[in-house]
């Protein structure tokens, strides 16, 4: 080196800052401080630490607390053979800022539309009987809350046989709880809520919920956003709580909004194939929307089994929405409530109506007051739940 | 080489042993990239941003004669934030899936002990959370060459923490300040810089009256409320009546609030001229009036994000015929398909404002906590050596996990 290069110097042992010459000799360099000799140290084992004031600071990646530091220009000589400055990390610094958030940009849009549409391919892949055995240990026997009479069996038989072509892999159970709701569970479960029953006007409305929630399980509806719901927790992980939450939520939102539509187009198909009049569930939609305008709060369809996101359900009932009349401002909140309003989910199934079409009804009067009051003729059904499940909102969303 | 501070003469800023030297220009442009790189990466450079955010607030601190120095890493932090996610996030999911199918079996009592060891486990993993942070940042902390930590893993300070939150709950809460104030101390008595142990000896009899104040003034709003009934009752006015209703909510929520301040001053304050290195005393000069600022400041930071937030959104939705893009989706359709492209930009833009928020207030409290902090005595730079505790390979990733804020 042409002329000395004074510099600072803590050797990491003692506190002492110490104003040092470089000496410099090949890939080594010694730190002379009047007359006293530190070193040799190497080149290749330093490690830019960061600036300090008008510094810029050194490390030595085996000594703790080794540090030395630059102050004003550099000699070209001394800056060839130090470590190269960092600043945003080092793959970002290797690209360069721009280019680096470009291609962490691409990587993610990629990243997120892999996860977003794999579970639909990734569902039918996970075999049945795993799908099975995961429902079967989340909800065993209910905790003795299904209802059970001979006829009422009989009579949901006869219901769900009609709605499907084979009914032999699916659950479907009446449980004794007061909520005007359905779900599908993991494992071709089915769970109709004996409020459900006790509020619709027909076995035809009820024909109509459960073709629905019968799509949910034919579509993999239930498995996929376990799936989704997985893998967005862990594409969002990055994210703190709050956002990452909120943007996962919002996402998986928009896809249960679809799983719904296309339970419902199943729903619309199977009732055609039964010869089951949509009029009916057209008009249990109706009646529930008018409860959604009403004061939403108090509402009985909102207080339902608030599923935490692994046991991710779907429900018939309705979206939890507060909307009391409709706006552009009030149909772009209904988007992103978690189910479509019911209005709309009405007008689908009344267009399916054919005029002058001859409609059987899905059971006889005798099958369908069986069904209804099978919870109520079943001696030995526990009732409700020991736990205050709470009020939240639906399980879909969070 | 000697460095003599007196506590005779209160310090200028000039003189004062701290002193922070940064600006928001150059901070906010290290968050702006931050932010940026956070979004791409969908929130994994979240770990190397706090680490840029630290290194720059360390470097603008001076002590005495030197700038800190923030050695800490993003990729520690990740390693610490994946730990969590393994040893802890993971379980509980599955604590969680079990729980819920014990309650939908009608097995309300196990699920109930389930829920009590998991709360009880979180409790725990809470207090050892606080510990390991200071401990991290204290090891990552260097000055002149030197940095601190400590040998003790915290294990059993998590058990400290425990009951001693337990007991000031107790007895009506009163012990609350003897818990905060004994257990500051237990963790900084743990804690060491160089060869030296901290000392940490706050009382917490010295801030017991401001908790008095803070725990009695519900009942001092109680009986005011029933004078303010009473004398609205007399004059019969619906005018006075709600006047009155407004006072006592606004006592309710800032009252108890500013209230609930000075208390957390004082704390601070004991706390801190209780701490001590070998030779240096520190101590905190923060009023309340201080604090009052420094929490004014951070809601107007709020203010200004939400306001950036909602002018945009409340035009766009005004204008939301224009974009027609927002009809009622029939089943027919696909929605989640058609609205995605739409809903991530709106998102992201929603997002950006808030996620400044963080940064700024980071640097707010950094700079307050060092603009009061005081150190008095001696400190002998030859006899300071480096510090032989052992220092963990990964972040605090509990801490993340809690979010949990430690000074």
């Amino acid at each position: 080196m042409a002329q000395p290069y004074t510099t600072w110097f803590y050797d990491g042992r003692s506190a002492v800052r110490r104003h040092v010459v470089i000496d410099t000799a090949g890939g080594q360099f010694h730190l002379v401080e009047s007359g006293h000799l530190h070193g040799p140290f190497a080149f290749s084992r330093l490690v830019y630490s960061g600036q300090q004031g008008d510094a810029h600071v050194y490390k030595h990646d085996e000594i703790d607390g080794w540090r030395m530091g630059l102050e004003g220009d550099i000699p070209v000589a001394l800056e060839s053979v130090l470590p190269s400055q960092n600043r945003y990390g080092s793959w970002v610094d290797r690209l360069g800022l721009g280019r680096a958030a470009l291609v962490f940009g691409l990587l993610s849009a990629g990243a997120m539309a892999i996860i977003l549409a794999a579970p639909q391919w990734l569902a039918p892949l996970v075999p049945t009987s795993a799908e099975k055995k995961l429902g079967d240990a989340l909800v065993g026997d209910f905790g003795g809350r299904f209802c059970n009479t001979e006829a009422g069996q009989a009579a949901l038989a006869k219901l769900s046989s009609g709605l499907d072509k084979d009914v032999s892999d699916l659950d479907i159970e009446v449980a004794n709880i007061d909520m005007v709701n359905a779900v599908a569970l993991p494992g071709g479960k089915i769970i109709l809520f004996n409020g459900l029953l006790d509020n619709a006007e027909s076995a035809d409305e009820v024909a109509g919920v459960l073709a629905h929630e019968m799509g949910h399980v034919r579509k993999r509806h239930v498995m996929q956003s376990l799936i989704r719901q997985m893998g967005l927790s862990v594409l969002m992980g990055g994210f703190d709580g709050n956002i990452g939450g909120t943007l996962n939520g919002l996402l998986s939102m928009g896809y249960s909004r679809s799983a719904e539509s296309e339970a419902d187009r199943h729903a619309i198909q199977a009732l055609q194939r039964a010869d089951i009049s949509p009029l009916a569930t057209a008009g249990f939609f109706e009646r529930l929307a008018n409860m959604e305008s009403m004061d939403s709060v108090e509402s009985p369809q909102t207080g339902d089994s608030d599923q935490p996101e692994t046991e991710k359900s779907s429900q018939t009932g309705s979206a939890a929405s507060d909307t009391e009349s409709f706006n552009e401002a009030e149909t772009l909140l209904g988007y992103l409530s978690s189910h479509p309003l019911s209005k709309s989910r009405k007008t689908a199934f009344e267009k399916s109506h054919v005029k002058d079409r001859e409609y059987t009804p899905a059971l006889t009067q005798d099958e369908w007051d069986a069904l209804r009051e099978m919870c109520a003729n079943d001696a030995d059904v526990e009732s409700g739940f020991g736990f205050d499940f709470g009020s939240g909102d639906s399980g879909n969303s969070r | 080489m000697r460095e003599h501070f007196d506590k005779t003469t209160p310090p200028s800023p000039e003189d004062s042993a701290f002193e922070f030297s940064g600006n928001w220009g150059a901070f906010g442009k290290i968050a702006l990239t931050n932010i940026l790189l956070t979004i791409v990466t969908l929130g994994i450079y979240r770990f190397w941003a706090t680490t840029r955010e630290r290194k720059y607030l360390w470097s603008e601190t001076r002590f005495i004669d030197d700038r800190l120095e923030w050695t800490g890493t993003g990729l520690e932090l990740l390693i610490g934030f994946v730990l969590v996610i393994l040893l802890f996030i993971i379980p509980l999911f599955i604590i969680q899936f079990v729980q819920q199918a014990l309650l939908l079996q009608g097995q309300e009592g196990a699920a109930a002990a389930l829920t009590f060891v998991m709360l009880g486990l979180i409790f725990y993993l809470g207090g050892l959370a606080r510990y390991r942070a200071l401990r991290y940042r204290l090891a990552r902390t260097y000055w002149h060459g030197i940095r601190g930590g400590s040998d003790d893993q915290g294990f059993s300070y998590g058990w400290s923490y425990m009951w001693k939150t337990a007991i000031g709950y107790m007895i009506l809460g009163l012990l609350i300040p003897w818990s905060m104030m004994s257990l500051w101390n237990e963790r900084w008595g743990r804690m060491s810089f160089g060869q030296h142990q901290f000392s940490a000896i706050g009382d917490y009899a010295d801030t017991f009256k401001r908790y008095l104040l803070f725990y009695l003034a519900p009942f001092i709003f109680f009986a005011g409320a029933v004078i303010i009934g009473i004398m609205t009752a007399a004059v019969d006015s619906p005018a006075m009546a709600g006047i009155s209703i407004i006072l006592l909510v606004l006592f309710f929520y800032l009252g108890l609030g500013l209230i609930a301040m000075t208390f957390y001053a004082k704390f601070y304050r004991v706390a801190i001229d209780g701490l001590s290195l070998h030779k240096l005393d520190f101590g905190f000069s923060a009023k309340t009036k201080d604090w009052f600022i420094l929490l004014l400041g951070d809601a107007g930071i709020w203010l200004i994000a939400a306001l950036a937030v909602a002018l945009p959104a409340i035009t766009i939705i005004g204008t939301s015929s224009l974009l027609g893009g927002f009809e009622m989706p029939q089943p027919g359709e696909d929605p989640g398909q058609l609205y995605l492209a739409l809903l991530v930009p709106i998102l992201v833009f929603a997002v950006i404002p808030f996620m400044l928020v963080g940064p700024f207030i980071r640097y707010r409290h950094w700079r307050f906590f060092i603009t009061y902090m005081q150190c008095y005595g001696e400190i002998d730079l030859e006899e300071l050596t480096q510090s032989d505790t052992s220092t963990s390979k990964h972040g605090e990733g509990l801490l993340d996990a809690f979010d949990i804020g430690a000074i």
